[in-house]
């Protein structure tokens, strides 16, 4: 036994290595929002918030304090919330519905709707973008919060993902259930839904990381301050505020902390489905 | 919209107490539609119609203020031929290349090796994987804004590690030759979901195989390369595919990286070493007001990334069987 | 394929209804003017802004005004997409290349007559918005960029190139980890530097009434000579570290008179200065500043006018240009405020007297980023002489504006 734990005492320091430098940057940025503005520039970087001068633990909170005031931040990260948790649960809905027919419900014409809608999954989003926000225009949503929402709410990788695991599982239940006379509806949710739990949670994750941090969308169909989302708004701080490396690593760590709890939480349903998404090719 | 669907509801009703046999119905026809006419209308309205219109616009010459300007395939011409009219078109096309060509191994065979690692333990693999994975969820405003810090000449944490060992100091985001592999290593940094998908694909391998291989006399690197290799291919072919397709669109990170604020204009880097595609497709569209091209540009991607996939299909798919 | 067509009808005539049913807010009755503006550089900044905002509201009654910040950096984006949308604001600010672009094709309309006194403004300023002899705009602000020094290092600013090659030598010969002089760079930013430089060698960049290109004559070859000459005492690894001059990794560096706010507040206690930047046989810089429109499209013009007029009177230029970080273009605001500029300022008001105007070329924006960046990159990296690089740089402009010379 403890032969076998000397043998993998490399492997566990190799890991130990690429965990640092994948964990350094955060640990960095979080020590810098925490630093003074004149603990920045020191010779040899400091992943502490330490006094310049002393060597000693330095630490303020008035990096927050600005950013999420006059820098903004506060009224992006409202913003963003109210659009992932509108935007977030409809998309995965809609996906949802439309993956089970595509799975599940023959009629007429389907599959041919599938195949177009999966070559719409490879023209660049770039190429998309001033038509949208015409059509968001059109539709009355530009420059408000159902512009931010509705061009996104669907997605057709979504489909294609909840699709792919909709049609692996087995179809015996559901045939038992129909027997029983339940409904196509019914089916969906009390059957293929309880069963589809880490395939829902990777979907609802990745598209809640999309459009958490999407910077693209909100940049080009909104103009007002007021509906500025984090990613804008810290883009904004370290465009405006360029070089004061404090506020924007402080904007920075407001922006990742909510989706590292997120992960934490949901961290084996997250793994189980992306796990799934590269099995089922 | 809600009225019909209330209207329609009773037909999908199923009759309780009755048994019939399973099979396509006009009710499950109906359902069916209604279930996908949300993601329809979508795709209608958001996808398919930008498509349509981008397509059109390729072909005129548009600022976006006054009327489209029909003009043929000229955006398409000139844009291959004409070095003056666009002058960075074919410097975009090779920086672009060069980045996939570096990121998409890079970030594969960091996964792969981390994946490894971890599948090898036991004890703490949970966090582990945790901890690899936190990259993947940051904001590209964000990711750019630490890494221009990370990678400051001076101040920078990247090179003070460097000098622990005795390397100079390096400017990676203004060396021209610098900036495509430091960009690459910030994607490889991101690659968590990769690692993941990896590290699923190494626990279907059966045990049986390993076993077998273990009692041929195989050691580590041989099992490696004669049991984990090929059955690892499909999750390859996988990663490989949507990464190009991926690389080939990186646009956010050299946005954030190279937009040093203050109103910079974002030129692409040192001597536009870091001038991608996409990014060029920005500037004409928004800043040399040249919508027509590109929307010409978008569309040459698109055909590019169709080609690059089909090979990638037809050259992997070949090699595994 | 016939089907396929037929299909994309369909849906053309799908979107069609859409189009014509689709709600479109009118703001009826209330006179709301939407103004568009830089996102402020200061808190302090804001609320200048803010106070000339509730002034105007105080002055005539019912009229609200809306200002609308938006980062620099993102600005033409947004109102590309907004005009492209059809949702422009009634007025707002537009780069000075673009509003030539904007004027030709009408999407900015002429000032009528008696809007303002033209006299009240300082010419190069008020030219900077003048298409084929009609003014299209106000300036809001003009600016200028100048040469920061670190009095510790630079005791006495210098004034010709030779000075300024020997003041860098000697700063970086003293500490080999200190540069001279910030280069600027090969990019759009440092493009739009150079043509300051150009007319400090008597130079100019183009000789717009005869299509001439000019920026390949010994005057501009000069002048890029002049940087590629400073980079070996000031090394690219020491100036492209962040905030490199306020660090006091470098002895000058070239830049607005938005830096001075910035460096004095984040470090109080570098001792610094600014000049008019060093020149070789005239002395000179260029002009920028921000520029105000009046959209076609929007509503309210005579209001949006009048609202211009007003950010541009004597009585609030003078803040507004300090928080814009720049300086007023009315004469009276100018002679009147000068004494409360700082120590700094002087320098660029100094600079302004001599400074030139860009090209008002609708390709200019493009030139800048696309001709001339790369040509001052492949010089300064090494790979080209100053000369072949502005050679084939003229050569392409020339191709591209159809000009022979």
């Amino acid at each position: 036994m403890i032969a076998r734990q000397v043998r993998k005492a490399p492997i566990y320091v190799a890991l130990v290595l690429l965990s640092l430098v994948s964990v350094v940057p955060f640990i960095w940025m979080l020590a810098t929002s925490f630093k003074h503005s004149s603990d920045i520039y020191t010779k040899v970087p400091s992943l502490l918030p330490l006094d310049k001068q002393t060597g000693e633990w330095a630490a303020t909170l008035e990096n927050y304090d600005h950013v999420l005031g006059i820098g903004g931040l506060g009224q992006a990260f409202l913003n963003s919330i109210w659009v992932c948790a509108i935007l977030v649960p409809a998309k995965l809905l809609i996906d949802a519905l439309a993956a089970y027919a595509f799975a599940r419900i023959p009629f007429p014409g389907r599959d041919k709707l599938f195949v177009v809608f999966l070559a719409g999954m490879m023209v660049p989003t770039i190429t998309l973008l001033v038509p949208r926000v015409h059509i968001t225009q059109v539709l009355g949503m530009y420059d408000t919060r159902w512009g931010l929402i509705l061009p996104n709410i669907a997605s057709v990788l979504d489909i294609f993902l909840l699709r792919q695991f909709f049609m692996s599982l087995p179809g015996e239940l559901e045939e038992a259930a129909r027997i029983d006379g339940a409904g196509r509806m019914q089916i969906f949710w009390r059957i293929v839904v309880p069963l589809s739990k880490p395939v829902l949670a990777v979907v609802t994750i990745t598209s809640f990381i999309f459009h958490w941090n999407d910077l693209v969308w909100p940049l080009v169909v909104t103009n007002d301050p007021e509906l500025n989302t984090l990613p804008l708004a810290l883009q904004q701080l370290a465009s405006t505020e360029s070089g004061r490396a404090y506020y924007i690593m402080a904007g920075a760590a407001l922006s990742v902390i909510p989706v590292i709890i997120v992960l934490l939480i949901f961290q084996r349903r997250i793994m189980q489905g992306i796990a799934f998404t590269g099995l089922k090719t | 919209m809600a009225s019909p669907v209330l209207a329609e509801r009773p037909a999908v009703e199923p009759r309780p107490g009755r048994r019939r046999r399973p099979g396509i119905g006009r009710s499950d026809q109906l359902i069916g539609w209604l279930l996908i006419t949300p993601a329809l209308v979508y795709f209608v309205v958001f996808l398919l119609y930008p498509a349509v219109a981008a397509l059109y616009y390729s072909f005129t010459d548009w600022n976006l203020r006054t009327a489209p300007n029909w003009v043929g395939f000229a955006n398409y011409t000139e844009l291959l031929f004409n070095d003056v009219e666009f002058p960075h078109f074919w410097k975009s096309v090779q920086v672009t290349l060069q980045y996939t060509l570096i990121a998409v191994p890079l970030t594969l065979v960091s996964a792969l090796a981390q994946a490894l690692l971890i599948n090898a333990i036991r004890r703490g693999s949970n966090t582990f994987r945790l901890l690899l994975f936190l990259p993947v969820v940051t904001a590209e405003a964000a990711v750019g804004a630490i890494w221009r810090w990370l990678y400051d000449p001076q101040y920078g944490l990247i090179n003070a590690a460097l000098g622990l060992v005795g390397i100079p100091k390096q400017n990676w985001l203004n060396t021209p030759e610098l900036v495509i592999p430091a960009l690459a290593f910030i994607a490889a940094w991101q690659c968590g979901i990769s690692m993941i998908i990896y590290l699923a694909g190494l626990k279907g391998i059966p045990e049986s195989i390993r076993e077998a291989a273990i009692i041929d006399g195989a050691g580590p690197v041989q099992r490696f390369w004669k049991v984990v290799v090929p059955m690892l291919r499909p999750t390859t072919f996988y990663l490989v595919v949507t990464g190009t397709i991926a690389a080939l669109q990186v646009f956010g990170l050299v946005y954030v990286i190279f937009s040093g604020g203050g109103g910079r204009s974002v030129t692409g880097g040192p001597e536009q070493s870091g001038l991608a595609y996409v990014l060029h497709i920005y500037l004409y569209a928004f800043r040399y007001d040249a919508m027509g091209a590109a929307c010409a540009m978008s569309f040459m991607l698109l055909v590019l990334i169709m080609i690059v996939t089909a090979l990638q299909f037809k050259f992997l798919k070949q090699e595994a069987s | 394929m016939i089907r396929r067509v037929t299909g994309i009808a369909a849906v053309a005539a799908l979107l069609a209804g859409l189009t014509a049913c689709g709600g479109s807010e009118e703001a009826a009755g209330s006179t709301t003017l939407t103004y568009w503006m830089f996102q402020d550089r200061t808190p302090q900044a804001g609320e200048v802004v803010e106070k000339i905002r509730t002034d105007f509201e105080k002055a005539n009654p019912g009229v609200t005004v809306k200002i609308v910040k938006i980062p620099k950096d993102d600005y033409n984006t947004k109102l590309g997409s907004a005009v492209a949308a059809g949702t422009v604001p009634d007025v707002g600010i537009l780069d000075q290349p673009l509003v030539a672009r904007y004027a030709l094709d009408k999407t900015i309309v002429e000032m009528p007559a008696g809007t303002v006194n033209e006299a009240d403004f300082f010419e190069g300023a008020l030219n900077t918005n003048r298409v084929d002899g009609k003014l299209y705009g106000l300036p809001v602000d003009h600016t200028a960029v100048a040469l920061f020094y670190n009095k510790k290092l630079v005791p006495t600013p210098p004034k010709t190139w030779d000075e300024l090659k020997q003041m860098s030598d000697a700063i970086h010969k003293a500490d080999p980890k200190v540069a001279g002089i910030v280069v600027p760079k090969g990019d759009g930013y440092g493009a739009w530097m150079w043509p300051g430089v150009v007319h400090g060698a008597g130079g100019e960049m183009v000789d717009e009434a005869n299509k001439k290109i000019l920026f390949d004559q010994q005057p501009a070859v000069d002048a890029l000579q002049l940087w590629v000459d400073l980079l070996p005492s000031s090394p690219r690894e020491i100036t492209d570290s962040d905030l490199a001059f306020a660090n006091g990794l470098a002895g000058m560096m070239i830049s607005g008179p938005w830096d001075v706010a910035t460096i004095k507040d984040q470090f109080p206690e570098l001792d610094f200065n600014v000049a008019p930047l060093p020149y070789k046989t005239t002395p000179a810089g260029n002009i920028g500043g921000e520029n105000a429109v009046v959209f076609a499209k929007g509503t309210n013009a005579a209001l949006a006018w009048k609202w211009l007029a007003f950010l541009t009177n004597s009585d609030n230029n003078t803040q507004l240009a300090q928080a814009l970080g720049g300086f007023p273009i009315n004469k009276a605001a100018a002679e009147r405020d000068a004494a409360t500029f700082g120590e700094q300022q002087q320098g660029f008001l100094e600079q302004l007297k001599v400074a030139h105007a860009r090209p008002a070329l609708p390709d200019w924006i493009k030139i800048n980023d696309e001709f001339i960046a790369p040509a001052i990159e492949a010089a300064l990296s090494g790979k080209v002489t100053s000369q072949q690089a502005l050679t084939e740089a003229a050569n392409k402009t020339r191709a591209l504006l159809g000009w022979n010379s």
